[in-house]
């Protein structure tokens, strides 16, 4: 165990997703993308190696026809209060910033191990199987405020700190500042909220504290930051089955 | 000429092939280890691309084959600590066999280490920057120093070539080493009995893989001493299976039976001990730990081909028969046993090193993922056919020049006045 | 690793795993140090040679390093503790000190049709000294030795003034291809070179003080230990492949053995007789 995680921060960045909202069209992906300099994907590349610090997944409810209905689900690092990939890397190169609860990675300590990504059930953890390379005249649209990742390390979702860092040196109050991720910002239906769950009054506080509001994989104790949301019982179930079409074993 | 030259660095008295044959040996070797070091060169210039790991499955053959290369290379800490701290005189039959073969499997290991990871030249951050919570950081320093050990280890058998011992340096040096080796047995049984245990550890603290996450004691999960147990246990059973193997090759006799009687009788004793364990710490698993975590225990079978038969072969057929096989002494004092005794404990530890390491990637966590399948691409299988053949090369060459086995001029002698008697197994110390 | 680091946390853990990690790298270095310490002290105190000797004699197999008093069958088993310097030897010393004066009368110069002359002492290695009236000691290779050899192809002898010790290396023969050191009988220094066909080898000053013979076969033990020695170099032979048993008890060994086993690994077979191994 980390001394670090179990430190309480000040207060905490999350989010809540609302699963009803989200139709699945990807804005946040490509947003994401485009804000943290992700490198498009290398010739070869699969979806299983290719890098997506946020990812729609799609689940349905089993029926066929008429009886079938799908929900979306953008998974992300889920920055988690007690994460398991902190105190497994061997560099010290994650870290839970106790300010702000997020969890932060260097990836110019990272050494290319890849045990966090073992070790993180969200599988919201992406390694660097290739050299970044953009397009010729693609380097235009590259963020300054973020610097690319190297071949051979881990990435993943940092809550767009580049944005943080520009929010924290603009604001003056003691409490979290107020920014939004690239994600939250492009999604059409307003389906991804950001803010401080600490916070009484915020969006995210109170959609977090919402009876339909889950997280993922609770029983591990992980502590997760990120709020999902459902009116529909099949997708709570769906979402929280310790295997697609099985009953939970707890309530 | 040349083989007259060879000729004089080899011991005195002992028969080895001529220099063409032995060339002949090492020639497919050579360019199984040429291929290797290819792939393990395209995989440190392109790109860990060139494997078929990937996001979901970040460990792959190679982590696999280096859990299951470190486990068989106990022997080498196990053999030094019982000859030189608890004085079991047989073993000085097997001890420098031992240590060549430990070399090699931690030197192939963290060869293979230096190319799984991602950036290889950030190697030192884990000693600069070391996180004292991480099963990893102690894996890399305890490695580290063990392979420090076994070298220093091997030295002694390297300096007592014939030629080499003809310089006073060396051979004086030799001498004073091998009266202080006491205290580098100490040193790696104390490293080894870490290392062994944090690669245990490693999957053990995962709390986010219920499969492999464990209970245990302190900040040890039950996988750290699990795994140390069946390190001890199938390290003498490797030894078994490695100086079977170089007799039938050589066919000469190179250890007295009674080396092997012991060797089988501890391995078979820390077998049983260890499918006992391993049987309690399954049943707790079952019934407690892995539903604690909200994840029922039979849901992990039902992906095929990962049945419940995965369970059964690992502790029943690989190690409760083995066991059995071992402490026998009418079996064991029979070659045919005892040799497939040691070869199914090794792949019970092989299986149980896969299991660790796929089949913890394979399951899924979340309840919209998919149970993934992988195999190596072949820059990988290359990288560690490199290893082997690397180890077979250093092997050979250990037992043309060096000294290898001091009972084989004795056991020369004893073929050469009754070349029909067998030795009769002694009672031995218990 | 060190404080000073960025992100280096004071814990219970960082002492511990740290503490452990540089007890363990000071031990190993110690150790090492330590070795190559006693080494360079061992290469000045001239060591070498008496180091090299020990390790010789324990390489030897079991049956080779039996005690003198077992060949004269005042034991029935023993081990040499001393490796066969019986200068140190108390058993050695009790035992000569009762041996009764006519035991030394009995003794044949003719053995196995080979010449052992009672006024020499002899070295396991098979070598012989024999004290001169001026002092000196001089030494050869006993007619087993030299039958061994045969004509040799090469005999290297220390320069005069070389500091020779007692189980330490005198000088080396080449034989086809056996390339042995033959082992020096006494303490002493080399004043003068001989030849091998000749009627000494070298001819040594021994140190100051009384000219020690101790430890040295003579009188009723040289037979014993000839049987043993026929014994010995019968199964070297046919260790080493010799087609047929060819030295049966009472034979004679030809003037050049060697010649007489050409298929032979003559080199194995001379490092088992000269202690070599």
């Amino acid at each position: 165990m980390s001394t670090e995680t179990s430190k309480k921060a000040a207060g905490r960045y999350g989010m809540t997703i609302d699963i009803d909202r989200c139709n699945g069209c990807g804005s946040c992906m490509v947003a994401c993308a485009v804000e943290n300099n992700v490198p498009p994907a290398e010739s070869g590349a699969t979806d299983r190696t290719g890098i997506t610090w946020i990812r729609v997944f799609q689940i349905d409810n089993g029926g066929r026809g008429a009886e079938k209905r799908s929900a979306f689900i953008p998974m992300l690092c889920q920055h988690c209060g007690d994460a398991p990939c902190v105190s497994v890397c061997p560099q010290q190169a994650i870290d839970v910033n106790p300010v702000t609860g997020i969890v932060e990675q260097m990836p110019e300590r990272c050494l290319g191990c890849r045990y966090c990504m073992v070790a993180c059930p969200y599988h919201a953890r992406y390694f660097n199987w290739w050299d970044p390379a953009w397009p010729a005249g693609m380097e235009k649209t590259l963020n300054p405020d973020v610097a690319p990742r190297m071949r051979g390390v881990v990435e993943k979702c940092n809550f767009c700190h580049g944005r943080w860092h520009a929010a924290k040196q603009a604001g003056t109050s003691d409490s979290l500042s107020a920014y939004v991720p690239a994600c939250a910002e492009a999604c059409p239906t307003r389906a991804i909220r950001f803010g401080n769950l600490d916070a009484p009054a915020a969006d995210v506080a109170l959609g977090s504290q919402d009876p339909d509001s889950f997280r993922l994989l609770e029983s591990i104790d992980t502590d997760p930051k990120i709020y999902y949301r459902s009116k529909k019982k099949w997708v709570r179930e769906a979402a929280n089955a310790p295997r697609p079409g099985k009953e939970t074993p707890r309530g | 000429m040349a083989s007259q030259i060879d000729r004089c660095f080899i011991t005195r008295g002992l028969q080895r092939c001529s220099t063409s044959r032995f060339l002949l040996w090492i020639a497919p070797w050579t360019a199984m280890l040429i291929f290797g070091l290819y792939c393990a060169g395209l995989c440190l210039l392109k790109g860990l691309n060139q494997t078929n790991m990937d996001n979901r499955y970040a460990f792959g053959l190679w982590i696999f084959l280096d859990l299951t290369v470190i486990a068989l290379g106990a022997g080498a800490f196990f053999t030094g600590f019982l000859l030189y701290i608890l004085k079991f005189k047989e073993l000085k039959a097997v001890i420098n066999s031992a240590v060549v073969i430990g070399l090699v499997c931690y030197s192939g290991a963290m060869g293979v280490l230096m190319v799984d990871v991602g950036q290889p030249l950030r190697a030192w951050f884990t000693f600069w920057y070391p996180n004292v919570h991480s099963m990893l950081t102690e894996v890399t320093f305890c490695i580290s120093c063990y392979l420090t050990v076994l070298a220093i280890e091997y030295l002694p058998i390297v300096l007592k070539n014939r030629k080499l011992r003809e310089v006073p340096g060396f051979l004086v040096f030799e001498f004073e080493l091998h009266k202080l080796i006491f205290v580098l047995a100490g040193v790696g049984t104390f490293l080894s009995f870490f290392h062994q245990g944090s690669l245990g550890g490693l999957y053990g603290v995962l709390r986010g893989r219920p499969f492999a996450f464990r209970e245990g004691i302190f900040v040890w999960p039950s996988t750290f001493f699990l795994f140390i147990l069946s390190a001890a246990a199938v390290g003498p059973s490797f030894i078994i299976l490695t100086t079977s193997l170089v007799e039938a090759i050589t066919k000469k006799r190179l250890v007295k039976q009674r080396a092997f009687d012991l060797l089988a009788r501890i391995s078979g004793l820390l077998l049983s001990v260890y499918v006992l364990a391993k049987a309690l710490d399954t049943l707790i698993w079952i019934n407690r730990t892995s539903p604690g975590r909200g994840f029922l225990a039979s849901q992990y079978y039902d992906w095929k081909p990962f049945g419940t038969w995965i369970l059964f072969t690992e502790i029943v057929l690989c190690g409760l028969v083995p066991a059995l096989i071992l402490l026998a002494p009418r079996l064991r004092a029979h070659r045919v046993w005892m040799v497939s005794a040691a070869a199914l404990a090794c792949s019970g530890v092989a299986l149980n090193r896969f299991v660790q390491t796929v089949q913890t990637l394979a399951l899924p966590t979340l309840s919209f993922d998919k149970f993934l399948s992988y195999t190596p691409s072949w820059q990988e299988t290359g990288t560690f056919l490199a290893v082997t053949a690397y180890g077979v090369l250093v092997y050979s060459f250990s037992f043309r020049y060096f000294q290898i086995f001091p009972e084989e001029r004795e056991l020369k002698a004893a073929q050469v006045i009754e070349p029909e008697v067998e030795e009769p197994v002694s009672a031995g110390r218990y | 690793m060190f404080p000073w680091n960025y992100g280096f946390h004071w814990g219970a853990g960082s002492y511990i795993f740290l503490g452990a990690f540089y007890t363990v790298l000071v031990v190993v270095v110690t150790t090492l140090i330590g070795a190559l310490l006693r080494a360079r002290r061992d290469l000045r105190g001239n060591a070498s040679e008496s180091i090299r000797w020990h390790n010789d004699f324990h390489d030897l197999p079991a049956a080779d390093r039996v005690c003198r008093h077992v060949l004269t069958g005042e034991f029935k088993q023993r081990e040499c503790p001393h490796a066969f310097d019986c200068r140190q030897c108390q058993t050695h010393a009790q035992l000569t000190e009762h041996r009764p004066a006519a035991y030394s009368d009995a003794v044949e110069a003719d053995i196995f049709g080979m010449s052992f002359p009672v006024d020499r002492f002899y070295h396991r290695g098979h070598t012989w000294a024999h004290p001169e009236t001026d002092g000196t000691v001089t030494i050869g290779l006993d007619d087993l030795g030299a039958r061994l050899l045969g004509a040799p192809d090469e005999v290297i002898l220390p320069e005069p003034g070389t500091q020779l010790r007692a189980n330490g290396p005198a000088f080396r023969v080449r034989r086809r291809e056996a390339d042995v050191r033959i082992l020096s009988p006494v303490d002493g220094e080399v004043v003068e070179r001989g030849d091998i066909t000749h009627a000494y080898v070298l001819r040594v000053k021994p140190l100051p003080g009384q000219v020690d013979m101790r430890h040295l076969l003579s009188g009723a033990e040289v037979k014993p230990w000839l049987v043993r020695e026929m014994e010995r170099l019968q199964l070297a032979l046919t260790m080493e492949g010799a087609s047929s048993p060819s030295l049966a008890d009472g034979g004679v060994p030809v003037r050049d053995i060697a010649s007489a086993y050409p298929q032979t690994d003559w080199d194995a077979v001379c490092g088992e007789m000269f202690l070599e191994p």
